[in-house]
C-alpha cells in the first residue's frame, strides 16, 4: 500500500529535523576537536591547593610551578639537573659559598628585568614565619634559616645576599653538595616582589599573575581546569602556546576520558588497566621507574619493635621480588636496600646473598624464638597501611609472609591524611610508609637520623648511624660523603628500622602525536619542551 | 485559595533557621574529630612550620574560641579561608562551584519528573496490565542500582565505547547530558512509582465516578482530576528529594569530574579542610531547610486543612 502524502510529508521533517540536530552535535564536536588542535590538555593528579612557591607542598603543584617558574637550576627535557635563571656556579673550597652568576636576560612576564635581588627576596619570603611556607626546611641549609624561619633572628641575617644585579651568593651552615638538586624544588623559585607589594596574597589571581616561567597563569577554575599561555619575556621560545591541567584525584576518571580522546596525556591511569592498555594502546602508554622508596617501618618505641631479633626475623622473610612481580604487577621494582637504585652516584651496600629461602625462614624463627616467640606465644602485630587496593595487596602479602614465621598480623588502614598524622605520633606497631624524593642516598637515609624528628616515624635511634651521617654531612665532596653514607646504610640494614619494600614506577599514557616526552625516573615533563608532532619541534 | 497564615510562616522559618545552626555546630565539632590535620600532607611538616601554619590559621586558639569567630565570621556571610586551597576563600570557591552543581541539580530534577511522573501516570492509568508490570519491573531495577554504578555504565558505554559524549568535565551543555541522566535515574524511579501508587488510588475516588457519569473526557479527567491529586505526594516527596539529589551529586560530580561543591565536599572532608567542609554544609543545609520550608507552605497552599490541623 502506498504511503499517503500526508505521512510522506511528516516523515520527511522528521527526518529533516533529524538530520539538522545530528548536523548540530558533530558540529559541536568538531568544534572540540579542533580547539583541542590548539591547546594542550594535561591531566594532573589532584586540584592544587596553592600556585604561591612558597607555600605548596604537593607534587602535583611542583607539575605547574615547573611551567610557571624557572630557577637557578631546572630541568632538562629529559629530567636531569641544568643551569636555568643561573648560567654557572661556583663553590668555595671549603663547600659554604656558593655563587651563581644569572643570566643576563632575565625578565619577568610583564617585561620587567628580574635580578639577584628578587632571588634575596624570595628566599627571606620563604623563610619569613609569617609566609608559614610548609616546605620553608627544604632551604635550612642556608645559614642561619632554621633561626630566621622560627623568628629567632631578622630575615636579613639569612645567608644569601646579592653582588650586582647578575650575582647571587648563598652561603651555608654546612657544606651540602646537593644543593643544585635542591634548587629545582619551587621553594627556591623566585617571586614577584613588585606585584606581591601592590596586590599581596591576591598576586596568585590570574589577574595579577607575572612569573618567570615559559607560561604565565591565564584561567584557574577549582576543580576544573588551569589555562598556560606561553611567556612572551621567557628566554627562550615555546610550541605550545597554550596549554590546560585538569585536575583528576580519580584515576578511572582521568582514564576514561584519554580513551575519549579529551586528554593528551594523564598523570596517571589504574593499575589494573595496565594489561588492557599494553594490548589495546601500547603506542600510549609510558612506564618508567621513580625515584622513590616504599617500605615498612617498626615503632622501635614499642616492645618487641626495640628488639633487633624481632625486626630482623620480620624483615628477612619479605620478598620484594614477589611483592613487585606478582603482587603488584604495576612495574614496580623491588628494593632490596634503602636507597633506591636509580641513584647513579651512589653505590648501596652489598647484600649477604648466602641464606636460601628455606634457611632465612628457619633463622627467623630461631631469631623470634629467641626473642620469647614460638607457635604457643605468637607475636601479634598491627600492620597499617593507606587506604587503596595496591597497598592493601601489598600489606596482605606480607601478612602472609609473616604467617610462615606464626606471626599473627592485623591490618589497619587510613586515609592518606589520618595515616601519616598517626605515622608521625607514633601511634602504630608496624606501618607501611613511602618517600618520593630526590636523586641522592642523603635524601633516604636521613630518615632514619634521629635528628629529623617526626618523619623518622618509627624513632629509630643508633649512635653507630647517627655519627656516620654526621660526618658524612661535613664533608664537601660528594664520592667522600657517599662512602660514609654507604656505610651508615649498612648499619641500617643490619638493625632493621624499617623494611625496603620496592620503588614505584610512572604510569602515564601520552598521546603518540605528542613530541619531546622522555619518560625519566623524576617523572618530569616540562611543557615548554612538548611539540605536537605536525608542528616543529623546538630547536 | 488562601495563602497559610503568617504564624504558621514564621513558625517554620525559625525552625529552619534553628535546624541550620544545630547542622553547622555539629559539624563544626565532628570536622575537628575525625583523625588527622589540614596541614598533613604528603610531605611532613617539622613542628617551627606547622606552629606557624597553625598560628595563621588561629587553630592554636581553644575551640570555644574557633566556634565563635567562626559564627560571628558566617553571621557577616565570610566562611572563612580555606585551609587546603590557600589561593581561595570559600566563599570564591563556593562561587566558583555552585553554578555547575545548581545546573546540573536542576537538569536531574527536570529529567527525573518528567520521565517519572510519565512513566507513573501512564502505569497507574492502566494498572495490573502488562505495560504497568513492565514499566514497574523495570523501575525497581533502577531503583535498585545505585549511582554508583549507573554512573560508570554511563560513560563507558557513551563516551568510551561510542565516544558520542564527553566523560566528564563542565564545558559546554554537552557535558552535562550523562551526569544528570545519572543523577536523576534513581529519583525518576521513585516518582514513578509515587505516582503511580496515586494515580490508582485516586481513580477509585468518589469524585471521579461523578466526572466521569458527568461525561468527562479522559485526557480532561486525567489532567484536571487526576493529575493535580496524585502529585501531592510527588510534591511532598521533593524536599527529600532534594536533599538526596545533593548527595547523589557528591557522587557523580566526583565520578564524572565536574567542578561542583559536591566535589569540593569530597575533597575537602579527605583532606582535613575544616572551613571548606563548613562552608559546603552551610550552602547545603541553607538549600535544604529553604526547600522544605516552600514544600510546606506549597503544601499548606494546596491543602489547608494541614496548617488547620496543626
Amino acid at each position: 500500500m502506498p504511503l499517503s502524502l500526508v505521512y510522506r510529508q511528516f516523515s520527511l521533517k522528521r527526518c529533516c529535523r533529524y538530520i539538522s540536530v545530528t548536523l548540530l552535535i558533530a558540529w559541536a564536536f568538531s568544534l572540540q576537536a579542533s580547539s583541542t588542535e590548539e591547546t594542550l590538555y594535561l591531566g594532573n593528579s589532584g586540584e592544587p591547593g596553592t600556585l604561591d612557591p612558597h607555600r605548596y607542598n604537593l607534587r602535583l603543584e611542583e607539575t605547574l610551578l615547573n611551567d610557571l617558574f624557572m630557577g637557578l637550576t631546572t630541568f632538562s627535557a629529559q629530567g636531569q639537573i641544568v643551569p636555568g635563571a643561573a648560567t654557572s656556579w661556583t663553590v668555595s673550597e671549603d663547600g659554604l659559598t656558593w655563587t651563581f652568576n644569572l643570566r643576563k636576560d632575565l625578565r619577568w612576564s610583564d617585561g620587567t628585568p628580574l635580578t639577584a635581588d628578587d632571588f634575596v627576596y624570595s628566599l627571606r619570603r620563604l623563610m619569613n614565619p609569617q609566609t608559614a611556607a610548609s616546605l620553608a626546611y627544604f632551604m635550612y641549609m642556608l645559614d642561619n634559616a632554621e633561626a630566621v624561619n622560627r623568628g629567632k633572628l631578622p630575615e636579613t641575617d639569612l645567608g644569601v645576599y646579592s653582588q650586582g644585579p647578575h650575582t647571587l651568593v648563598m652561603q651555608l651552615a654546612a657544606p651540602y653538595p646537593f644543593l643544585p638538586e635542591r634548587l629545582l624544588y619551587p621553594t627556591a623559585f623566585p617571586v614577584p616582589q613588585h606585584i606581591i607589594n601592590k596586590v599581596g596574597a591576591a598576586w596568585t589571581k590570574p589577574e595579577h599573575w607575572v612569573s618567570n616561567g615559559a607560561y604565565t597563569l591565564a584561567h584557574w577554575q577549582p576543580e576544573a581546569f588551569i589555562e598556560m599561555h606561553s611567556n612572551p619575556h621567557f628566554v627562550d621560545s615555546v610550541a605550545i602556546q597554550r596549554a590546560r591541567y585538569l585536575p583528576f584525584a580519580n584515576e578511572q576518571a582521568a582514564y576514561n576520558r584519554y580513551r575519549n580522546g579529551e586528554l593528551h596525556a594523564i598523570a596517571s591511569f589504574p593499575a589494573n588497566e595496565l594489561a588492557r592498555v599494553e594490548k589495546n594502546n601500547a603506542a600510549s602508554l609510558r612506564q618508567s621507574p621513580l625515584l622513590s622508596m616504599m617500605y615498612l617501618v617498626f615503632n622501635t618505641r614499642r616492645p618487641p619493635f626495640d628488639d633487633v631479633r624481632v625486626r630482623t626475623a620480620l624483615a628477612s622473610v619479605v620478598d620484594q621480588n614477589l611483592l613487585a612481580d606478582k603482587v603488584l604487577r604495576s612495574g614496580a621494582r623491588a628494593a632490596k636496600t634503602f636507597t633506591p637504585e636509580m641513584i647513579t652516584a651512589y653505590q648501596a651496600p652489598p647484600m649477604d646473598h648466602s641464606h636460601m629461602p628455606g634457611d632465612l625462614i628457619e633463622r627467623a624463627k630461631r631469631l623470634l624464638a629467641e626473642a620469647g616467640y614460638d607457635a604457643k606465644r605468637p607475636l601479634r602485630i598491627t600492620l597499617r597501611h593507606v587506604s587503596g587496593n595496591e597497598e592493601k595487596r601489598v600489606n596482605l602479602a606480607v601478612a602472609g609472609m609473616w604467617r610462615q614465621l606464626g606471626v599473627q598480623t592485623q591490618l589497619q588502614h587510613g586515609t592518606m591524611n589520618a595515616h601519616f598524622a598517626d605515622l608521625r605520633q607514633g601511634e602504630f606497631d608496624v606501618a607501611w610508609a613511602g618517600w618520593i624524593g630526590e636523586s641522592n642516598a642523603e635524601h633516604y637515609l636521613g630518615l632514619l637520623a634521629s635528628d629529623v624528628g617526626d618523619v623518622n616515624y618509627g624513632a629509630y635511634h643508633s649512635a653507630e648511624f647517627d655519627q656516620l651521617i654526621q660526618q658524612a654531612r661535613t664533608h664537601a665532596d660528594v664520592q667522600s660523603r657517599n662512602k660514609l653514607l654507604q656505610q651508615a646504610e649498612a648499619v641500617a640494614l643490619r638493625e632493621a628500622p624499617v623494611v625496603p619494600l620496592y620503588s614505584l614506577a610512572s604510569r602515564r599514557l601520552v598521546n603518540p602525536r605528542l613530541g619531546g616526552w622522555y619518560d625519566n625516573p623524576r617523572d618530569i615533563h616540562p611543557l615548554r619542551y612538548l611539540h605536537f608532532a605536525t608542528d616543529q619541534p623546538r630547536p | 485559595m488562601r495563602l497559610p497564615p503568617a504564624r504558621y510562616l514564621l513558625q517554620r522559618i525559625i525552625f529552619a533557621g534553628v535546624t541550620v545552626l544545630v547542622l553547622v555546630s555539629v559539624v563544626f565539632v565532628l570536622v575537628r574529630l575525625t583523625p588527622g590535620g589540614p596541614f598533613d600532607g604528603e610531605r611532613q611538616l617539622p613542628e617551627a612550620v606547622e606552629k606557624n601554619l597553625r598560628a595563621a590559621y588561629h587553630l592554636d586558639e581553644p575551640i570555644l574560641q574557633q566556634y565563635l569567630r567562626y559564627l560571628s565570621s558566617l553571621l557577616t556571610g565570610d566562611l572563612g579561608p580555606s585551609f587546603r586551597s590557600k589561593d581561595f576563600t570559600v566563599n570564591e570557591l563556593i562561587a566558583a562551584g555552585l553554578p555547575t552543581s545548581a545546573t546540573l541539580g536542576l537538569l536531574a530534577m527536570t529529567f527525573a519528573l518528567i520521565s517519572g511522573v510519565t512513566i507513573g501516570t501512564f502505569a497507574g492509568l492502566h494498572p495490573d496490565s502488562w505495560t504497568d508490570r513492565l514499566l514497574m519491573a523495570l523501575n525497581n531495577l533502577n531503583l535498585a542500582t545505585p549511582t554508583l554504578i549507573t554512573a560508570p555504565l554511563l560513560v563507558l558505554l557513551f563516551a568510551v565505547m561510542l565516544s558520542w559524549l564527553p566523560a566528564g568535565g563542565a564545558d559546554g551543555w554537552l557535558h552535562f547530558l550523562l551526569p544528570a541522566i545519572a543523577l536523576a535515574l534513581p529519583f525518576s524511579g521513585a516518582i514513578a512509582r509515587l505516582c503511580r501508587g496515586s494515580v490508582v488510588d485516586t481513580l477509585l475516588a468518589d469524585h471521579l465516578r461523578t466526572a466521569r457519569a458527568k461525561g468527562l473526557g479522559r485526557t480532561q479527567l486525567v489532567m484536571r482530576h487526576v493529575l493535580p491529586l496524585s502529585l501531592l505526594p510527588v510534591l511532598s516527596y521533593l524536599g527529600p528529594a532534594s536533599a538526596a539529589l545533593l548527595t547523589g551529586s557528591v557522587v557523580v560530580e566526583q565520578i564524572f569530574a565536574m567542578p561542583g561543591i559536591g566535589r569540593y565536599f569530597v575533597e575537602g572532608a579527605l583532606n582535613n579542610d575544616y572551613t571548606l567542609v563548613m562552608g559546603v554544609v552551610v550552602v547545603y543545609s541553607a538549600f535544604i531547610a529553604s526547600l522544605n520550608l516552600l514544600v510546606d507552605l506549597a503544601y499548606a497552599w494546596l491543602d489547608p486543612r494541614l496548617v488547620i490541623a496543626q
